[in-house]
Formats: C-alpha cells, sequence, structure tokens
C-alpha cells in the first residue's frame, strides 16, 4: 500500500522539521548563530494513468491523467543568513558586524575559520582572540600599556597610550565575504568552513562596498525568532500527527481486506 | 454474480489511490508552493457476465484523472529577501538538465558562481530565457512585483514568470516542478504579482484532507462488507441448491 510509505516520508521530513526548530530554540541566545529552516520538496510522482492516453475508441484522449505522488523528501537545511539585532555589551573587545562578512579565525589545523559571532577577548601577550582562543587574522597585539582601545567601523584598531597624545594604529581588522554564504561548512562553536558550496573568500576591509561595517561594544544577537520558532513547532507537530493518522487509516483499511476471508 | 465481485474491486482498487493520493497531500503539508491533488472518478460501462438475469448494463468505478486545486496557497512573512511569492496565476521559470521546468516555489538563493537558484540548484531563469548573474557582493537584493531584481538600485534582470491556458495539462516532475505538455507555448504575464520576503505555503487543507482520509477507509469497509454478503449469498446458494433431496 503506498499510502503507508507515503505518511512515513512526511513523519520522517517534520521530524527533522522538529530537530531543525528545537536546535534554533536552543541557540536563541547564541552570539552570531543563523536561524535554520528546513526546506522540504515533494517525492517523485508515478503516472498510473498518463495524459494523453486515449480513454475510449471515440479518440477521446485523458487530459491529466493520473500521477500519484510518493510523499515528501528534505530538500535541504538551509541558513537564513540575515542580520540580528545588535546588543550593547560596552566591552571594547566584543564586535559586532552590521551588514555582509565574517571574521577570520585562524583554527589550529592551520586553516583559515569564519565566524560572526565577535565576542573577542585578548590574550596573555595582548593578541586579539576569539572565545575560543583562536587567533582573529590579520593577528593584532594590542600594546600591553594601552589605556583604551577604539575600533573603528572601517576596523582600524587603535590604542591609547599614556604620554602620547595621538592613539596608535596597531592594526586593521578584515572582513571576508562569499557568493553563497549559506554554502559555508558548519563547525560549531559559531565557527564555519569555507565549502566548494560557498565559494571562495573575497576578503576586504569594514565598511567599503558589499563589506559590512564594525561596531565596537556590540555583539550580534541571533536571529532567531521565537513566535516564529514556536508557531513553526506548534505546524511541525499537528503535521506529524496527520501523518501519523493517515498510516492507521491504510492499516485499518488492510485489516478489512484481510478480514474478507473468514 | 461476479459481477459484483468486480464492481466493488474496482471501487477498492480507487480507493487505495484516494488514499494515496490524500497521503502525499498531508505529507506535503509544509511544502512550499505544493498544490493539493484530488482523484478524479468516472463510471465506465462493461459487459455484464452473464445476461440471464440482473441489469445488461453495469457500470464500473475508474480513476480518470487528477485534478490539481491551483489556488494560492498560505502566503508567509519570511523576511529574507529572496524568498518571493507569486500572488495569483503564474509560475517560475526554471532550467533544469530535463529542459525548462515550471514552479510556484520561491525559495531562492545564490549558489557558488553567484547563479539565482532554487533550492535544490537548478537556475532560475529571466524574461530572456537566460541564468540570472547576482552581484553577491552588492547591496540586499530588491525585487518589485512584477519581478525586476535589482541591487542597489541598478536592476540585474527580470523573473520570468508565465502562465499556461490549459493548468490540467501540466505534469508533477517532484521536487515542486511542474513539464508543460508537447507543443504548450508557455504565455510570458506581463504583470505578475510577486511579493518580496514572502512564500507561498501550500495549499492543503488538513481538515479537508482527514475528512477524505475518513470517508476513504470507511467507504472501503463498507465495500468489503458487501463483498462478504455477496460472499454469503453464493455460500447459502451453494448449500441449498446441492442438498441432494
Amino acid at each position: 500500500m503506498r499510502a503507508l510509505n507515503t505518511a512515513a516520508t512526511g513523519m520522517l521530513a517534520q521530524q527533522l522539521n522538529v530537530e531543525v526548530i528545537s536546535n534554533n530554540i536552543a541557540n536563541m541566545n547564541t552570539t552570531g548563530y543563523k536561524r535554520q529552516r528546513a526546506e522540504f520538496q515533494d517525492l517523485l510522482y508515478q503516472s498510473v494513468e498518463r495524459q494523453g492516453a486515449s480513454s475510449s475508441d471515440a479518440g477521446t484522449i485523458v487530459p491529466t491523467g493520473v500521477q500519484i505522488g510518493l510523499g515528501v523528501k528534505a530538500g535541504s537545511v538551509y541558513r537564513v543568513t540575515e542580520q540580528g539585532n545588535l546588543t550593547q555589551t560596552g566591552n571594547p573587545y566584543d564586535l559586532a558586524i552590521a551588514g555582509q562578512g565574517y571574521f577570520t579565525v585562524q583554527l589550529p589545523s592551520g586553516e583559515d575559520g569564519y565566524t560572526r559571532a565577535g565576542n573577542f577577548a585578548v590574550g596573555p601577550e595582548g593578541q586579539l582572540l576569539t572565545e575560543d582562543g583562536y587567533v582573529v587574522s590579520p593577528g593584532i597585539t594590542m600594546p600591553l600599556d594601552a589605556i583604551d582601545i577604539t575600533i573603528s567601523q572601517q576596523g582600524q584598531v587603535q590604542a591609547s597610550i599614556p604620554g602620547q597624545t595621538a592613539p596608535q594604529t596597531v592594526g586593521q581588522l578584515e572582513l571576508a565575504t562569499f557568493f553563497n554564504e549559506a554554502g559555508l561548512d558548519p563547525q560549531g562553536n559559531n565557527l564555519f568552513l569555507e565549502s566548494a558550496a560557498s565559494g571562495p573568500a573575497n576578503t576586504g576591509t569594514p565598511g567599503s562596498a558589499g563589506f559590512g561595517r564594525i561596531s565596537q561594544g556590540f555583539i550580534e544577537a541571533s536571529n532567531v525568532n521565537a513566535v516564529q520558532e514556536i508557531t513553526a513547532l506548534i505546524q511541525a507537530q499537528r503535521a506529524y500527527e496527520m501523518n501519523s493518522k493517515v498510516i492507521s487509516a491504510a492499516d485499518e483499511m488492510l485489516s478489512t481486506s484481510a478480514n474478507l476471508r473468514r | 454474480m461476479e459481477n459484483a465481485l468486480m464492481v466493488a474491486l474496482t471501487r477498492q482498487m480507487t480507493l487505495r489511490r484516494e488514499l494515496s493520493i490524500t497521503a502525499n497531500n498531508l505529507a506535503n503539508m509544509n511544502t512550499a508552493g505544493f498544490k493539493v491533488e484530488k482523484l478524479l472518478l468516472a463510471s465506465k460501462s462493461g459487459a455484464t457476465s452473464s445476461h440471464a438475469d440482473g441489469p445488461n448494463k453495469i457500470n464500473f468505478v475508474q480513476d480518470w484523472g487528477v485534478a490539481r486545486d491551483f489556488s494560492d496557497g498560505r502566503i508567509e512573512i519570511t523576511g529574507r529577501p529572496l524568498d518571493v511569492a507569486l500572488i495569483g496565476k503564474g509560475f517560475f521559470a526554471v532550467e533544469t538538465p530535463d529542459g525548462e521546468r515550471y514552479t510556484r516555489d520561491g525559495r531562492f538563493k545564490v549558489d557558488q558562481t553567484g547563479t539565482l537558484s532554487t533550492s535544490d540548484g537548478m537556475m532560475v531563469l529571466d524574461d530572456t530565457g537566460a541564468p540570472i548573474l547576482m552581484d553577491a557582493f552588492g547591496g540586499a537584493p530588491s525585487i518589485d512585483q512584477k519581478g525586476i531584481i535589482s541591487i542597489d538600485g541598478a536592476e540585474i534582470g527580470r523573473l520570468k514568470v508565465v502562465g499556461f491556458a490549459a493548468l490540467g495539462g501540466l505534469a508533477k516532475d517532484g521536487s515542486g516542478r511542474y513539464r508543460a505538455p508537447e507543443g504548450a507555448i508557455p504565455e510570458t504575464i506581463e504583470t505578475p504579482k510577486i511579493m518580496q520576503a514572502y512564500l507561498e505555503r501550500s495549499n492543503v487543507v488538513p481538515i479537508l484532507e482527514i475528512n477524505r482520509m475518513v470517508e476513504v477507509t470507511r467507504s472501503y469497509q463498507s465495500v468489503s462488507n458487501m463483498l462478504k454478503s455477496e460472499e454469503d449469498t453464493s455460500r447459502q446458494a451453494i448449500q441449498r441448491l446441492g442438498r441432494v433431496a
């Protein structure tokens, strides 16, 4: 019975949907997190009666035909990369990107990682590090005697040093953009890697055309919208339930047939 | 006598197909752009197995086609600039390895080469039938009601939106795409109504589907009951007529 399998694909799809939604809700307060969306597509169709087939001797044809769909499949889990809200923290090493772009991080493996989570800190030698202690590239070292650090919207890092009237420029932050940022390969810990789907990284100065600006003292909150997620969760749960009802209906029909013979 | 069994069989076969279609509708409840389907039935007259008794013409049930309801699905705001909903008539044209296909699913994205594509990577076509190259390093794209895509005020292309005179002739290809029958010429819709940052959900009305499902299972049961009583009749006939004085 086709309906049994079809309903099973529906239940599997909704299960994936709930998994994606629960991950979104769990990461509601994760800095720089981008919500994900499970995208569904209908599966193949089986033609039981072809359109255009002749339906009588008089030459009439079937206009639509009977095509029976085989259910649903999860096409992809898409990351919605829209800007999250900027939240003020006052910490000089909290950086948020307003607009497009990713900070580049030097991973211990030697690869470049990319992140939107700008809750950085300063290491023992004054270098700018991510939460996990990875160096933010290009490595910027803060002078140890600096009393104040200013990072401009264009990513210029300046330190005020006692005894000097003009602030000293200690480095310049860069951002990376991608053709298809939703195609980046997520690594957990707010980090992404370049992938075949994302295309190569294109680096540039913050604030220039196509790159976002940096806001010092802010972090980018996740772009998860609690109301939207809960609504989606209700929808997913009901859809799951209805698909399970189809399975019991198909089962009931099969048992009716089975009981025909006494 | 066998007539009743055969008629019941055709009904049970169509009921099973009907349940398969309902199952597919419900499985695709949350599929963007999915259009609900319904089995069309027709009676087909056939010859009786014997002319001696009973009616001299009987009607079997035959599934004749699938009707698709092309009315708009729920329109839902998503806030994503590359989600587009088509209100009213029309389809977006998409290039696939098998040729041009048509879809109502407006979940577009930009692939690694900067081309506007569907969620499974098929190229979306512009009004000249060419792929649309997005300026990925520009600002957020804006898409107006007529489907003109512009980035930072510069026009990039216009989405191809087509309609068909006979929607019934379209066949489904899966992945939300429709195939036009041979010889059908898609007509360009000059003034489509496109909404950016919205998505068209499926137009499945769950309550109707659940209702149909109950109807199908109950009809199936009553046809089975009919079969049982037919069987009883034959059994009794055999027992009575076969009794030797």
